[in-house]
């Protein structure tokens, strides 16, 4: 028999409704299987109105099922062949009779039978259950205090096979046969079972399964597009949305003036996609077009009403925008950038006037380091004046109504009013990223005040004892730190993120507030923390990734944590760490620091070693500068490039090379002896090699 | 349909429905929900239906009428039936129907928006009504109210006047729109924008505004003492337009303007709590 179970909503939030789904069916499967219902399969549909399940296969009557359940021991629950209260109790527990216990193993047994019991009658209070345990972020009552669920349940469809409609009863909503078909084009009621659902709400202008209405969505706008020689731009998240907002879409084409086309085509997306739902278009691969696509949930006789009406309100929205857009053109950038005396960044941070001057200092400070000389360097000049500017586009009024266009109005507005090309880019790189997936800044300028940015953020908020707890990140330190990660790892400069961490500290001192050491530590743990879960996140072994944290600069430690991945995947390897592990454990216990002198060797093993030292030394030198070649930085939030690294086969082959020549010494030559000048020389020896290859990383962590 | 029409028709399709049609209040409001006949009836047990025009005042939203929809002043139509009932959707549809929108030859949909106002303590479930895109009613089931958890539950439904008028005369610009035969809303109101924006956004005086609100303040906390509710929520009102001046006039940081929403806040709940206490002592904790 199959099952139809539909609870029929006023209109679902859309986001909500993918896990409201989910949560159905598992929630459905887990209790039909803890009431003994097996069943073949569960099949869900979803639209605003609706959320469906359809269970295929389910017998007529549950499982029946024979239970031993031990009791007390035999010899308690006996005495002189008569039962005592242990058994008796024991016997009323499991609803058997005291005659029917039986003894196995010195125990008490009870065997109790479960029947199968009537699926019609097992499945309503267990559906009703489904709708009030579904779970959701937020719920809420109606009426005379019905609910809670996420927005108010008007009808339900329970039936069992063709015929049955089970007595479903919650929020003083009594199942029925009939569901509603769509609200305009077929209004009323209509009788559905398991069997004919989805082909019946069809009839009724619903299409009922989010993924035939997705690809139709996909299909109608890219058709219409098609038609003029144009593209539609569709950003997954608005598909999804749009697929949610609607049972029977159609997709509409509408203009709007063509004069708008001068603002940003970022302006012209945020207004058509978060605020009208609407797709916009564009000329293929080129710039937007004065088009949009908008996906309407019904299709009445005349598509131009609601064309017209598309088009009024989206001109009106785009007015707006470009009401901001000349009214902040009014203004040079370094005029906005002065109200940033009236906007806060936090109590005891002060305004973000001060907080740019801060990133500014600092983001300078760290061009005239030499790790920034490697490239891509910064050019100083761009950077002096994107950071005079940096946060300029905060106090406009666009940015004030669109808060996600954040730095692209920087960059539109800067370059309107003439500002370098470079300046105005390394003014939206300045914000980037913006989430954990988001597009890192593009030039070296934009990522040095990104970074500074959220150095003098993390640090700021560390300070006054503000950092995240468990789940709770109320400022947001977790993106800013992987966003410094992100960037820095990116640009792959050499250079430690203690020193970045200091330059922020710097200029918040001189700004008058006391950074003290402690602070600085904890942000800088709290960075590494992020570093590691990024790029075990990207897929590097957990082992290889911590091993090769003790490289100062994140770069550093994303290449050595790859190498070492590569070198994890030789079997010959294991055995060098092994040997490594105790040998950087005795080298430990040297207490000169001396060069390991050749005149004091009595063995030939010690020889050995002295010998295969320069090879090694030079091999993981070379490893390094060939890896760093081989792969070039990268967004650690990504797995690394899949670059072939065959090229490295000889350097990775004369670094485990090492182990012919330390196997013999670790295993043959006693190095804790008495003398204490050849105790020392071998100690040296030893600290030779864990230096060398110890440059990789801490490859003791990587022995079992 | 004229704009006085429009009211009209929503006048006579609520009051044949059961709604009491209660005239403007006198005080500024940012919202319909503002007035008592919201906020204060929202609170306790027994049964309340209304209708009514709210004039309503949002500084911040002046664009000195150059934008055809924003404007720092504006009415709403404001439903409240408690409690809601349940073909509410076809009720607020038939609305629309009853004012000349024939919803079947349109995009009508009901998108998630959940309503929060700060200043009042209050918040509710419920929808943005889009028709073909446009947002006309804000569509709430009201969950909490002055702080307060409400049971039964309201629904509100706060109709967009000027936007409706807009799209039934087929106006581009709010100000085109025929209030009365041969006079437009523009006649009317151009010039009350015009200056209100100027003044709202240039000539408020902070420094005797934020006097004037810590005045309301004080006054409201005096009258809840003397449990005299509905003045002393007159003056929670006035506060909260002294806030609304001074955020339009730019003068708040935002740890301030923070700070100025939880004042009212706290005076709203205040009031909410005097309310329920002396109407419903049985459901006031």
């Amino acid at each position: 028999m199959n099952l139809l179970f539909e609870i029929g909503t006023e209109e679902l939030p859309a986001a909500y409704i993918p896990q409201a789904t989910y949560n159905l069916k598992r929630m459905a499967a887990e209790r039909l299987k803890k009431a003994r219902l097996d069943f073949d399969g569960i099949e869900t549909f979803s639209t605003p109105r609706r959320l469906t399940l359809i269970v295929k296969g389910l017998p007529p009557s549950s499982t029946r099922v024979e239970e031993e359940r031990r009791g007390p021991p035999a010899s308690a629950a006996f005495q002189d062949g008569q039962p005592t209260p242990a058994a008796t109790g024991f016997a009323r527990k499991a609803g058997v009779n005291v005659e029917d216990l039986e003894i196995k193993n010195n125990y008490v047994w009870a065997r109790i039978i479960h029947e199968g019991e009537a699926t019609s009658k097992l499945l309503p209070p267990l559906l009703a259950g489904l709708v009030r345990d579904l779970p959701a972020p937020k719920k809420m009552f109606w009426g005379a205090g019905d609910g809670p669920f996420v927005r108010p349940v008007r009808w339900l469809v329970a039936r069992l096979g063709n015929e049955e409609t089970l007595p479903v009863e919650v929020f003083n909503v009594i199942a029925g046969k009939t569901t509603r078909g769509h609200r305009f084009l077929a209004p009323g009621e209509l009788e559905v079972n398991a069997n004919n659902y989805a082909s019946s709400l069809h009839e009724a202008y619903i299409v009922a399964d989010p993924g035939q209405r997705r690809e139709r969505i996909i299909f109608e706008a890219g058709t219409l597009a098609m038609s003029e020689g144009l593209e539609v731009v569709m950003p997954e998240d608005l598909i999804e949305e749009v697929t949610y907002l609607v049972e029977w879409p159609v997709a509409i084409m509408g203009s709007f003036s063509h004069r708008y086309l001068e603002l940003p085509d970022e302006v012209l997306a945020t207004v058509m996609i978060q605020h009208q739902r609407f797709f916009p278009v564009r000329t293929p691969g080129e710039r937007l077009t004065n088009r949009f696509i908008g996906i309407s949930g019904h299709q009445p006789s005349d598509l131009s009403v609601v064309r017209a009406g598309y088009e009024q309100v989206l001109e009106g929205r785009i007015y707006d925008a470009y009401f901001f857009w000349t009214e902040d053109l009014k203004t040079p950038l370094s005029e906005h950038h002065k109200r940033l005396t009236g906007i806060n960044f936090h109590r005891g941070l002060g305004t973000m006037a001060d907080k740019a001057a801060r990133v500014r200092s600092a983001a300078l400070k760290l061009a005239s380091l030499p790790p920034l000389n490697s490239k891509p360097s910064p050019d100083k000049e761009v950077l002096r004046e994107a950071a005079a500017l940096f946060k300029a586009d905060l106090p406009t009024q666009m940015v004030y109504e669109f808060p996600e266009l954040e730095g692209i109005m920087a960059r539109a507005y800067g370059e309107k009013q003439g500002l370098d090309i470079r300046v105005a880019q390394a003014l939206e790189d300045a914000v980037r990223p913006l989430g954990h997936e988001a597009p890192l800044p593009r030039g070296p300028e934009g990522a040095l005040l990104a970074a500074a940015d959220r150095s003098d953020t993390l640090l700021g908020f560390f300070h006054l004892g503000k950092k995240p707890s468990g789940s709770a990140d109320p400022y947001g330190l977790r993106r800013a730190a992987a966003g410094f990660v992100r960037i820095l790892g990116a640009k792959g400069w050499p250079i430690p993120v203690k020193d970045v961490i200091g330059a922020s500290a710097d200029a918040y001192r001189s700004w008058g507030l006391e950074i003290e050491e402690g602070d600085i530590g904890e942000v800088h743990k709290f960075i590494d923390e992020r570093v590691e879960s990024l790029l075990t996140e990207a897929g590097l072994p957990t082992l290889a990734v911590r091993a090769s944290q003790k490289s100062p600069s994140i770069y550093g430690k994303m290449l050595r944590a790859r190498l070492i991945h590569e070198l994890m995947q030789r079997p010959e390897f294991a055995e060098l760490t092994r040997l490594y592990k105790r040998a950087a454990n005795l080298a430990s216990q040297s207490r000169r620091i001396l060069e390991p002198d050749p005149r004091l060797f009595d063995t030939e093993e010690e020889r050995l070693l002295f010998e295969a030292l320069p090879s090694a030394r030079r091999a993981v030198g070379e490893l390094l500068e060939q890896g760093a070649r081989l792969l070039p930085p990268w967004d650690p939030a990504q797995p690394p490039p899949e670059t072939n690294l065959d090229p490295l086969a000889d350097v990775l082959a004369q670094i485990l090379a090492l182990a012919n020549a330390l196997d013999p010494f670790m295993d043959r030559v006693l190095v804790m002896v008495e003398d204490e000048e050849i105790r020392e020389n071998r100690l040296a020896l030893l600290r030779e090699v864990r230096d060398a290859l110890g440059e990789l990383g801490a490859l003791e962590l990587l022995s079992a | 349909m004229l704009f006085q029409d429009l009211i009209l028709k929503l006048h006579e399709y609520w009051g044949r429905y059961g709604c009491v049609i209660t005239e403007p209040y006198d005080t500024e409001v940012g919202a319909g929900t503002f007035y008592p006949t919201t906020f204060l009836k929202a609170l306790g047990p027994e049964p309340w239906k209304t209708a009514y025009v709210a004039p309503s005042r949002r500084p911040q939203d002046g664009r000195y009428g150059e934008n055809p929809y924003r404007f720092q002043y504006y009415f709403q139509y404001q439903v409240i039936l408690k409690p809601s009932p349940a073909d509410v959707q076809d009720l607020y549809l038939d609305s629309l129907r009853a004012i000349g929108i024939a919803v079947e030859d349109h995009d009508v949909r009901f998108v998630e928006d959940n309503w929060e106002s700060p200043t009042l303590g209050a918040w509710g479930l419920g929808w943005e009504v889009w028709l073909d895109g446009m947002e006309i009613t804000q569509f709430t089931y009201f969950q909490q109210v002055g702080g307060i958890d409400v049971n039964p539950i309201s629904v509100e439904l706060t109709y967009g006047l000027e936007r409706i008028a807009l799209y039934l005369q087929n106006k581009r610009h709010t100000y085109d729109v025929e209030y009365a035969p041969g006079v437009t809303i523009g006649e009317i109101r151009r010039e009350f924008e015009l200056e209100h924006c100027e003044y709202n956004f240039k000539y408020v005086d902070a420094e005797k505004v934020r006097r004037w609100f810590d005045d309301y303040e004080e006054e409201a906390r005096r009258l809840l003492e003397l449990k005299l509710i509905h003045p002393a929520y007159e003056f929670v009102l006035k506060a909260s337009h002294a806030f609304n001046l001074l955020d339009a006039r730019g003068v708040l940081g935002h740890a301030e303007r923070q700070a100025y929403v939880q004042r009212v806040r706290r005076l709203a709940e205040a009031t909410a709590r005097v309310y329920l206490k002396k109407h419903h002592p049985e459901v006031a904790k």
